[in-house]
């Protein structure tokens, strides 16, 4: 270790230096004098001849390793120092790289994770759903199918490699004092081979699962094992009453394995679910293929045409008129269409950021470089090497990255914790995870620090270049920037201005889109409204008589409770009652294809939401209790179809009853009131006709529970719980909240996530821009100091000097602002279908955010012009 | 800018330090007496070049250094050319051979 032995006695390697070179002096000096010189005058000429020690001093340690230790360290304190005393610019420059960085990665990585990298599963991205589309009817779509099809595709087709099939199903396992109510998913055989996932714990599913007469069992999510089953690993092996089965837990699957958004998985085999009553959709199953390889989606969606075309001439019934059929990626048939591409837009906003920041920090870094050129010429004549200069200058632009990315790793960690916390969950799969993407960290930080070291290079291999006296003789304070790097500081203030407004102007679209959406009145309560689902087991739900037997009671019952003032059931929430299906009304030709809404509900429906009627009066209880064929109406449907008639009395068809596997036959009912108009269709569209009838005459497995409480709803919980408990031990209440709580969930969470994102994006490049704009303006002022001094001496005075530096600020801005409007259009086209309310082209917003930038540019401006007008005539003129 | 040192320059001085050593131990002092006694006075080694030079091929294992006292009793560095550094002097000599080779056979001919 003789390396360390030297660093460890540099006093002494350096003593040693020096008598090296004493010796070889006396040795000159003695040898002058025995060739016959005078003492005095030998030492002189040893002395000449040898010249400055020091500086050959400084040349061998330069050569010693050692000593290249010390030089940075030297050269790392000077670099510090010169930053100390340029604070403000150090600090901006770390900040605008650290919020570029910070920014870019954090977007980036949630969109990667919800986008492109959702699932855990094998071969994601070659996974894909079937989808059947009704072109004359555009809501009407299903990429579910029956047991028989999914049998036929399996046989017919050439281009997947394997299917999985799922069947959603409320499981309540029976438990002594309440029962739990869990998220079921029946799976298909293999399944569990097709999506390539081994269990954490236990085992996952296999075929012998499936064979008849196999144990029963069931895999749990790791969610609900942690959760209701405390992450105890002894119950595995055990056995619980699922559905009134007794079924061993036999694993539990890695965290993001959520296949279905299911808590446990219970395998069918494809004899049994061709019989399989119990679940959601009874008939319906999901169905997810992977394409074999080298197939593309468009040759899977033809193959898959030509076979539903097969299936629907057997099956017309369940096949619209006019459809195609497509395949289409697994995960972005989860995510939603219009979700997707407000990411895909945001992915774009959050590049452009990324730029804008490399963009003024190359600035910032080209107006310093500038104004130091002078200073290098200075050390160089000094006798500073190239390679010296160019050292120190990385030395600098070391320090500058390292402050600006452990600044951005803070900030994109922090940013991935907060969009991960925010996002809607509806949104998104719920396998994703969102985590910090080190690939794009690492871009990002590749681009802020490449910026950092290529312009801060740039004055080292400037002064390198150029010629010394030149350098020496510049002023460095003639006229404003003129020339090729003015210009491209200039260019890049005006894209960034263009880009800031194209932001600004996005996000405030979306805030008025919001506020419009948020203040449409749903003219209907939803104040003081407890909501749950009561799925009822179906084995012993078949009939409406039983089911009346449940609900008729408990909905007494509730109504009774201290705290409740009425309680009802309904097939689904409003505002989304779905689907609207075709009806006749009796004595009108069925020429004109007429359509409404239906809706099963209890007498207390409408007082619950406390909709009005106009006119008649809801069902009477008997008629309830009955089964009576009578409905009533909402004005809409009056309107649309009576016109000048008396609607009470007459008789509609709802023809959709008769479809069904287990049909309503003679589905007439006879209308005894019409409701004023609440919001059936979501917030963003017009009403729907919607007819609602007795909930008693058609058995589904299942049902909205609307309580109106006097106090706070979700107090109410465990009370109403209780009596559905009591009322039969083996249901319990599903996804219990209260009706705001679902208005702002299901209606807001998604355009409020847009809007914030948005928001905080351009907020982000507002202040981005400030930074530019005022960096140019600050550095091209100083460039101007001797120019002021000038003018000021002939006469100018200080409001001149102003308009001189806010006039060249308004222009770069003017020109930014004119050409982030053409984008803005351009732009404003593409969001304009997750707009509501507000026109792409909103002429009070484009004001606003016009105003905005203006105003606060030429803010940023206003500092360096104030500055210039303090400049004094005698000390610009003398100063250099 | 300073005008950066001849790279040949700096290479040939390093390789007839390295044929002067060859010769056995010698302190700086002498390798400059040599380098100018053996040239004919050709060569005025400055101390500004020779000290660095030493200590480059020092840092790079060519040479080895040791003090030890002179003939006149005073303690001095003594630096003496190692294995690697004989083989990079074999290595440099023949470079140079086939260089001056060269031109002087472009020289002779080229007219």
């Amino acid at each position: 270790m003789r390396w360390l032995s030297r660093l460890g006695k540099k006093p002494l390697v350096e003593k040693r230096f020096d008598s090296e070179l004493q010796f070889h002096l006396e040795q000159q000096i003695a040898d002058y004098i025995a060739s016959g010189m005078p003492a005095e005058e030998a030492r002189r000429r040893a002395n000449l001849e040898f010249g400055g020690v020091e500086r050959f001093k400084e040349e061998c340690r330069e050569t010693r390793w050692e000593n290249q230790f010390d030089i940075f360290i030297r050269d790392f304190r000077f670099a510090l120092r010169g930053l100390i005393k340029d604070r403000r610019f150090a600090f901006v420059s770390i900040f605008a790289l650290a919020l570029a960085i910070g920014a870019s990665t954090a977007m980036i990585s949630v969109v990667e994770n919800a986008l492109f990298e959702p699932f855990p599963y094998k071969d994601q991205r070659k996974l894909v759903v079937v989808h059947i589309r009704d072109l004359d009817e555009k809501d009407n779509s299903r990429s579910f199918f029956t047991m028989p099809e999914i049998e036929e595709i399996r046989k017919q087709n050439t281009v997947f490699e394997g299917t999985a099939s799922n069947q959603q199903d409320d499981v309540v396992q029976m438990g002594t004092e309440a029962s739990l109510r869990l998220d079921g998913n029946f799976v298909t055989p293999g399944s569990f081979d097709f999506l390539g996932v081994p269990a954490l714990l236990g085992r996952a599913l296999e075929d012998a699962d499936y064979q008849p007469g196999a144990t029963p069992v069931f895999v749990l999510r790791y969610k609900a094992w942690q959760g209701k089953f405390h992450s105890d690993p002894s119950a595995i092996g055990k056995t619980f009453t699922i559905n009134g089965v007794a079924r061993t837990l036999a694993g539990v699957m890695p965290p993001r394995f959520a296949w279905g958004g299911a808590d446990l998985w219970i395998p069918c085999s494809y004899e049994a679910a061709q019989t399989l009553t119990s679940g959601q959709f009874d008939k319906y199953w999901g169905f997810v293929a992977r394409l074999k390889p080298g197939v593309s989606e468009n040759e899977a969606s033809a193959e898959m045409g030509l076979i539903a075309k097969r299936l629907a001439t057997l099956n017309p019934k369940d096949y619209p008129r006019h459809f195609d059929t497509s395949v289409e990626n697994f995960g972005h048939a989860v995510v939603p269409q219009e979700f997707r591409n407000s990411l895909y837009l945001f992915l774009v906003a959050v590049s452009l950021l990324l730029l804008i920041g490399c963009g003024n920090v190359a600035n910032l870094l080209l107006a310093r470089a500038t104004t130091r050129n002078k200073e290098f010429a200075v050390r160089a004549a000094l006798g500073a090497s190239r390679h010296r200069l160019i050292r120190q200058l990385l030395v600098e632009s070391l320090l500058l990255a390292l402050g600006g990315a452990f600044l951005g790793v803070l900030f994109a960690w922090a940013g991935v914790r907060v969009l991960s916390t925010s996002m809607p969950n509806s949104t998104i799969a719920s396998e994703t995870v969102i985590e910090m993407n080190p690939t794009v960290l690492v871009f990002a930080l590749v681009m802020g620090v490449g910026t950092i070291f290529i312009f801060g290079l740039v004055p080292a291999l400037r002064a390198s270049r150029c010629d010394l006296q030149d350098s020496l003789r510049d002023t460095g304070k003639g006229l404003s920037g003129t020339g090729s790097n003015a210009r491209l500081r200039n260019s890049v203030i005006v894209l960034e201005v263009a880009l800031s407004l194209t932001l600004l102007f996005t996000a405030g679209l979306f805030i008025r889109s919001f506020l419009a959406l948020s203040h449409v009145p749903l003219d209907f309560s939803i104040d003081h409204v407890l909501t749950a689902r009561i799925p009822l087991p179906p084995n012993r739900y078949k009939t409406p008589a039983q089911i009346t037997a449940f609900y008729q009671p408990l909905l007494q019952r509730l109504s009774s409770l201290p705290g409740v003032t009425a309680a009802a059931t309904a097939s689904t929430y409003p505002p989304y009652d779905c689907c609207p299906a075709e009806i006749e009304i009796a004595g009108k030709s069925r020429e004109q294809k007429r359509t409404a809404t239906l809706e099963l509900s209890s007498e207390n429906y409408f007082q619950v939401l406390r909709i009005p009627f106009l006119e008649g009066r809801t069902f009477l209880a008997e008629e309830v209790n009955g089964a009576r064929r009578v409905a009533v109406i909402n004005e809409t449907f009056r309107s649309r179809y009576f016109k000048n008639e008396n609607p009470i009395g007459q008789r509609v068809h709802l023809l959709l009853m008769e479809t069904f596997d287990d049909p309503l036959p003679n589905a007439w009912f006879e209308v005894v009131g019409v409701v004023a108009d609440a919001k059936n269709h979501g917030l963003e569209n017009p009403n729907d006709p919607e007819v609602w009838f007795p909930y008693t005459v058609y058995p589904r497995p299942a049902w909205a529970l609307l309580v109106k409480t006097v106090g706070e709803p979700t107090n109410m919980i465990e009370t109403v719980g209780k009596e559905v408990w009591a009322s039969d031990s083996g249901v319990a209440l599903a996804d219990p909240e209260s009706l705001e709580h679902v208005r702002d969930v299901s209606m807001l969470a998604q355009p409020r996530f847009g809007l914030w994102l948005v928001t905080v994006f351009s907020a982000i490049g507002l202040i981005l821009v400030t930074i530019g704009v005022y960096s140019v303006m600050a550095y091209s002022t100083s460039r101007q100091t001797h120019e002021f001094g000038i003018r000021m001496a002939l006469g100018a005075e200080a409001g001149d000097v102003l308009k001189m530096v806010l006039r060249k600020g308004t222009m770069l801005l003017l020109g930014g602002i004119g050409i982030g409007l053409a984008v803005s259009f351009a732009v404003g086209r593409t969001v304009v279908a997750q707009l509501w309310g507000v026109s792409a082209f909103d002429p009070l917003t484009l004001a606003a955010v016009v105003m905005l930038l203006l105003s606060v540019g030429l803010a940023a401006c206003w500092i360096p012009a104030r500055r210039a007008t303090r400049v004094d005539p005698v000390t610009a003129l003398r100063y250099e | 800018m300073p005008t950066e040192k001849n790279d040949l320059h700096r290479g040939t001085l390093d390789m007839l330090i390295l044929k002067i050593v060859a010769a056995g131990p010698l302190h700086g002092y002498a390798i400059a007496q040599r380098l100018q006694q053996i040239s004919k006075d050709y060569f005025q080694v400055p101390q500004g070049s020779l000290y660095p030079a030493l200590h480059r091929l020092e840092e790079r294992g060519w040479v080895d250094a040791e003090w030890k006292d002179t003939s006149t009793g005073r303690e001095a560095k003594f630096y003496k050319l190692t294995a690697k550094g004989k083989k990079q002097l074999e290595v440099e000599v023949l470079g140079w051979e086939r260089l001056s080779d060269a031109v002087s056979l472009i020289l002779r001919t080229a007219d």
